[in-house]
């Protein structure tokens, strides 16, 4: 298994920020490696008292372009003005405003 | 002696082997049922000798089953949990002789005792290490009892198909699965889903109840998941999750733990309206799934390590540490749309968007990372090295992650 992927990590991730967020924990007290899987109350029920019955027609897992509301399929995040976007975009002006050595163009 | 309780309950047998009421028969060898404790009454210290007067009272093997009985639940009474599990073990096996030579009336009440002798054993083995004995030998015990069981469904040659004991299968199999999970002994479950695949009569998964099917397709798919074929288990899961009883909240919640991850890897991410129904994966997952939303590497890390401890438990740590690569795909996709999603960007771009999110990496790294997301299939261009600079495809530089035909190939 390829779990030497791992090498990338940052260095220092935790410092102010992060030690905030140890109260936060996940509390998961609910959730055990060892709970197991219930015995079921009953032994059969039809679509309606499933998840299925959402779906309208729909394959079980579609993502929302596929109809199931339970999943996102499109997701991706185009917003600019976010911190790192900014901070992101300084750089890039830097980069291309310092101009030393042979900076490629941008368009 | 005789006992005009036992007698009863012995009469009361015999009605439900006459009429073939199954789940009668469940009732009456249940040990917590009413009968059970007035039994426990009308006998001091009970034992195999002293209820000898009572063999070949009705035929067999139901008067061993009938004494049995009275032995189990004298000592559940009393609180000994590997007696009481040990007398639970010989009414299973007394019971199965008569099982395997009749059709799959009995069915309702081998559920039953099974299910009674794997809770023995549960308590067993607890008692056992809280003297001293850590172990887990009454589980694996209870487990060769069962595959038993499961044998004796498999092979019913004689009862006509809607009688048959192979509808026992599924439910058989969901709780042999449930030992080995329990005593951590998984590479056993080949053996049952070898034995399962090797006979076609079986009936098709989907003409069992429900609870059946989803315990089955719950323990496939983990197997599956913990042998890291995940296009499998995430195939099973969805179908775990999607047929299962809503009601039964907590194993909703089991399936999803990890059907979560394994959709995340494929791009699909868990809706507000999902996670709001189960607020302990939301707590769990959210910071992870807005981390991958955002590209945003320092939290998807922060995350990963606050969590560790809960993650390898639940055996999830490898698969969101895979995750991450999505992460690092969103970076780079800031980095892009950054570049009003130009189709060159210098690999120094590359190498700043990873510095601002705090990872000390060099530029020959930043170039490897990027070279390897472009082989991952997660951007579509090619790195001109001698240039530094990464030229991207003019259409579709970031694939939407859940476009891709095989989701999982990226992680092998």
């Amino acid at each position: 298994m390829s779990a030497a992927a791992s090498s990338s990590k940052a260095p220092e991730t935790k410092e102010g920020e992060s030690s905030n967020r140890e109260q936060a924990v996940p509390h998961l007290g609910m959730l055990e490696e060892d709970d197991e899987f219930e015995e079921f109350t009953v032994a059969d029920w039809d679509d309606s008292q499933t998840d299925l019955a959402h779906l309208g027609g729909a394959s079980p897992g579609a993502a929302k372009s596929g109809g199931d509301k339970l999943w996102e399929d499109n997701w991706d995040d185009d917003d600019i003005e976010d911190d790192f976007s900014v901070q992101l975009r300084n750089e890039l002006a830097k980069k291309s405003s310092g101009g030393k050595g042979p900076e490629p163009m941008q368009h | 002696m005789t006992s005009a309780r036992f007698s009863t309950f012995l009469t009361q047998i015999a009605q439900a082997l006459r009429e073939e009421k199954g789940p009668e028969l469940a009732y009456l060898l249940k040990p917590t049922s009413d009968h059970g404790k007035q039994l426990v009454k009308e006998f001091k210290n009970p034992t195999r000798q002293s209820l000898s007067y009572y063999e070949g009272s009705m035929e067999g093997p139901w008067d061993d089953i009938a004494i049995q009985y009275v032995l189990v639940v004298n000592h559940c009474a009393k609180r000994r949990a590997a007696e009481a599990f040990k007398e639970e073990c010989t009414l299973v096996n007394s019971f199965l002789r008569y099982f395997g030579t009749n059709s799959g009336w009995t069915l309702p009440a081998l559920f039953s005792i099974l299910r009674d002798m794997r809770d023995l054993a549960f308590d067993a083995d607890l008692e056992a290490s809280s003297n001293g004995q850590e172990g887990t030998a009454n589980m694996e015990e209870a487990a060769r009892i069962i595959s038993k069981a499961f044998s004796s469904c498999v092979m019913d040659r004689t009862s006509p198909y809607a009688e048959s004991r192979k509808w026992g299968v599924y439910y058989v199999v969901g709780l042999i699965l449930k030992c080995y999970f329990r005593v951590k002994r998984i590479s056993l479950s080949k053996n049952i889903l070898r034995a399962i695949e090797a006979n076609p009569d079986i009936p098709p998964l989907a003409a069992y109840p429900r609870s059946h099917q989803v315990t089955y397709r719950y323990y496939l798919g983990m197997l599956s998941f913990l042998n890291e074929d995940f296009a499998k288990a995430e195939q099973e899961l969805t179908l775990a999750f999607y047929n299962c009883y809503t009601k039964a909240h907590s194993n909703q919640e089991r399936v999803l733990t990890y059907l979560i991850p394994l959709r995340i890897l494929r791009g699909h991410l868990p809706s507000r309206e999902l996670l709001d129904r189960f607020p302990v994966l939301d707590d769990l997952f959210t910071p992870f799934i807005t981390a991958v939303r955002t590209g945003d590497i320092r939290a998807y890390d922060s995350t990963l390590e606050l969590c560790e401890r809960r993650l390898v438990d639940l055996n999830l740590y490898l698969t969101l540490e895979k995750a991450r690569e999505l992460c690092v795909r969103g970076l780079f996709r800031k980095v892009w749309i950054a570049s009003s999603r130009g189709t060159r960007i210098p690999v120094a771009m590359f190498h700043s968007s990873l510095q601002i999110a705090g990872m000390d990496v060099s530029l020959e790294e930043a170039e490897c990372f990027v070279a390897n997301q472009i082989y991952k299939g997660f951007m579509k261009g090619y790195i001109s090295h001698e240039k530094q600079m990464v030229v991207l495809s003019a259409v579709n530089a970031f694939p939407r992650l859940a476009d891709r035909t095989s989701p999982y190939a990226f992680l092998y």
